[in-house]
């Protein structure tokens, strides 16, 4: 090689990245969640369900995913009970998911949401048997969704036990990465849809084995490509979702040095920048910029840890 | 302030332009053989500065063998001559990266067959005159990290080293760094993709090269490169160097059993 190469000291190990990662998003979302709380008198009809109301739903993933893992420490297991706690509260127990269900039967977010609750052992029985209802009607499978939503709504299904016979291949097919296309053809958008693809067949890392063997093959080839090329303009967010990618696998893939130079963008107190751009605004402007790329790292995180101390 | 008598770096860019557009015209049969019948070796009389044109022919090195090996086009006494002069005029480096060395051994074996012995001569005895060129050690042999492509490089670094290879990658030109070119291949892939992904198409044109190559022998690259080699042909960036790459690695696809596009990794 025409430049030198020097020997650089040993990467930390992933795990210990990883749990770092992860212990300090979790408490930085439980410190702010104040921040993400509806407005008095919000009901099912919200104009913006963006700006708080899904956010609710990431953090009670990101929390129940704590939970499930049973990695965590006594503390940081209290923490995600509190975030889930008071998601659930600012939910009115479930009842504005019910409301917003009964008025918007296409959607689907209140199942998705739902789940996550379910997940950390929350029940709503009447939006249970909403839900049961809607499921039989011809209209939801006639819903005109992108193909990764479709694989959302069966994952969110099975896990609350609603008895929806689900074609998993032929949602999987229908999906990008279910062609395995040219990998070098993705873009950021699509980037998202493979990630997303993968959590939902996978149930965020619990099922690695129900990722069709030939998708685990293309994604083992190309994930280190995707996560080079992005790491490298500082899409942190969606850097760090990849990661969730590689803990989905049955092979788990997880780059030591990657995983330390996440561990060094996130700031001190747990916040994950969404991207490169500097970290601006005052603490509800940050909640609103990078409470998702936050979420995203407390699941990296756990999952890592998780996959790591199978080994 | 520059003497107006030396040759400036944009000189030198040019002269490495225009050779290399000249031997895509001969490797593309635009050239007219009766009016053009050496390509290095006009290219090298009809230049203002001759010393600037064979800087250009070093810097080619291997490709100026490329209509030859790919096309059939002759190359005649006189771009012999012109190819053995470059090297006594710009010797190698003693202490030259191991790419720049495979390039310059590459070509002083290729001058001995198309200058000295029978063009259908193979290619694995070492040349009588060697033009103090040196064999460089096999890759990923005894000459360490530093080898290219050993064992150890990861698929970014294998790629870096690969892609400045990549005028080895030619029909009928043989030795360990094809070798290597086949044995991780699966690599040469993944830099291909995240070339492509990174709009770095000089770069992805080179790899493409050693995919089509690998292809050319019967091997299976993890990409459809007749996919990637058409992006890259209807891009038409880069200048003549990239054109030239891609139009030999367009050479080598259209000599080798077609590829099945898609499948699980395409």
């Amino acid at each position: 090689m025409s430049t030198p190469r020097t020997t650089a000291a040993a990467p930390v190990p992933v795990g210990r990245s990883a749990h770092r990662v992860a212990t300090r998003a979790l408490g930085w979302l439980r410190r702010h969640c104040e921040l993400g709380t509806l407005p008095p008198g919000t009901t099912s009809d919200m104009a913006d369900p963006d700006s708080i109301y899904k956010p609710l739903g990431e953090t009670a993933l990101a929390a129940s995913l704590v939970l499930r893992e049973g990695l965590a420490s006594a503390q940081e297991e209290r923490t995600a009970r509190e975030l889930l706690d008071f998601a659930w509260w600012e939910l009115r127990g479930g009842d504005m998911l019910y409301e917003r269900q009964l008025r918007y039967m296409m959607m689907v977010d209140p199942l998705e949401l739902y789940a996550h609750f379910v997940r950390a052992g929350y029940r709503h029985r009447r939006l249970e048997a909403l839900l049961d209802h809607l499921g039989g009607l011809v209209t939801m499978d006639a819903v005109e969704q992108v193909p990764n939503r479709r694989l959302a709504v069966a994952n969110a299904a099975r896990l609350t036990g609603l008895a929806r016979e689900t074609d998993w291949k032929r949602l999987t097919d229908a999906t990008w990465l279910g062609n395995t296309p040219e990998p070098w053809v993705i873009d950021w958008m699509t980037a998202y849809c493979v990630t997303h693809t993968v959590f939902h067949i996978t149930d965020w890392g619990a099922r690695p084995g129900d990722l069709p063997p030939h998708l685990e093959e293309y994604l083992q080839l190309w994930l280190p490509v995707w996560l080079d090329v992005w790491r490298e303009v500082q899409e942190w967010d969606l850097v760090t979702e990849l990661l969730i990618v590689g803990s989905c696998l049955r092979e788990p893939y997880a780059d030591p040095v990657l995983w330390e130079e996440l561990a060094s963008v996130q700031h001190e107190d747990g916040l994950m920048p969404r991207d490169g751009k500097e970290v601006e605004g005052d603490a509800a402007q940050r909640f609103r910029d990078h409470h998702h790329p936050t979420v995203v790292a407390a699941v990296a995180g756990t999952l890592a840890l998780s996959r790591a101390a199978e080994r | 302030m520059p003497n107006p008598g030396t040759p400036s770096r944009t000189d030198y860019a040019a002269a490495v332009e225009g050779l290399a557009d000249r031997v895509l015209g001969a490797l593309r049969g635009t050239g007219d053989p009766a009016v053009d019948p050496a390509v290095v070796a006009s290219q090298v009389d009809e230049a203002p500065d001759p010393k600037v044109a064979l800087a250009a022919v070093r810097v080619l090195g291997p490709d100026v063998f490329a209509p030859a090996l790919l096309a059939g086009v002759p190359f005649g006494p006189g771009d012999a001559r012109a190819v053995a002069e470059s090297l006594r005029i710009f010797p190698p480096a003693p202490d030259a990266a191991p790419e720049a060395a495979w390039r310059d051994w590459t070509t002083v074996r290729l001058l001995a067959r198309y200058g000295g012995g029978s063009p259908d001569s193979t290619f694995t005895d070492t040349p009588e005159d060697t033009l103090g060129v040196r064999e460089p050690s096999p890759p990923g042999g005894t000459g360490g990290t530093d080898s290219p492509a050993s064992p150890g490089l990861s698929w970014r670094d294998l790629s870096l080293s690969m892609a400045q290879l990549s005028p080895l990658a030619l029909p009928n030109v043989d030795g360990p760094v094809h070798e290597t070119a086949l044995s991780r291949l699966r690599d040469l892939s993944r830099g291909t993709a995240r070339a492509m992904l990174r709009r770095d198409y000089p770069t992805a044109a080179r790899l493409a090269r050693w995919l089509a190559c690998a292809l050319h022998r019967g091997a299976h690259p993890d990409l459809d490169t007749a996919a990637v080699v058409r992006h890259l042909e209807l891009h038409c960036g880069g200048g003549g160097r990239t054109a030239l790459d891609t139009a030999v690695a367009r050479g080598l696809l259209d000599r080798s059993q077609p590829q099945r596009p898609g499948g699980p990794t395409a």
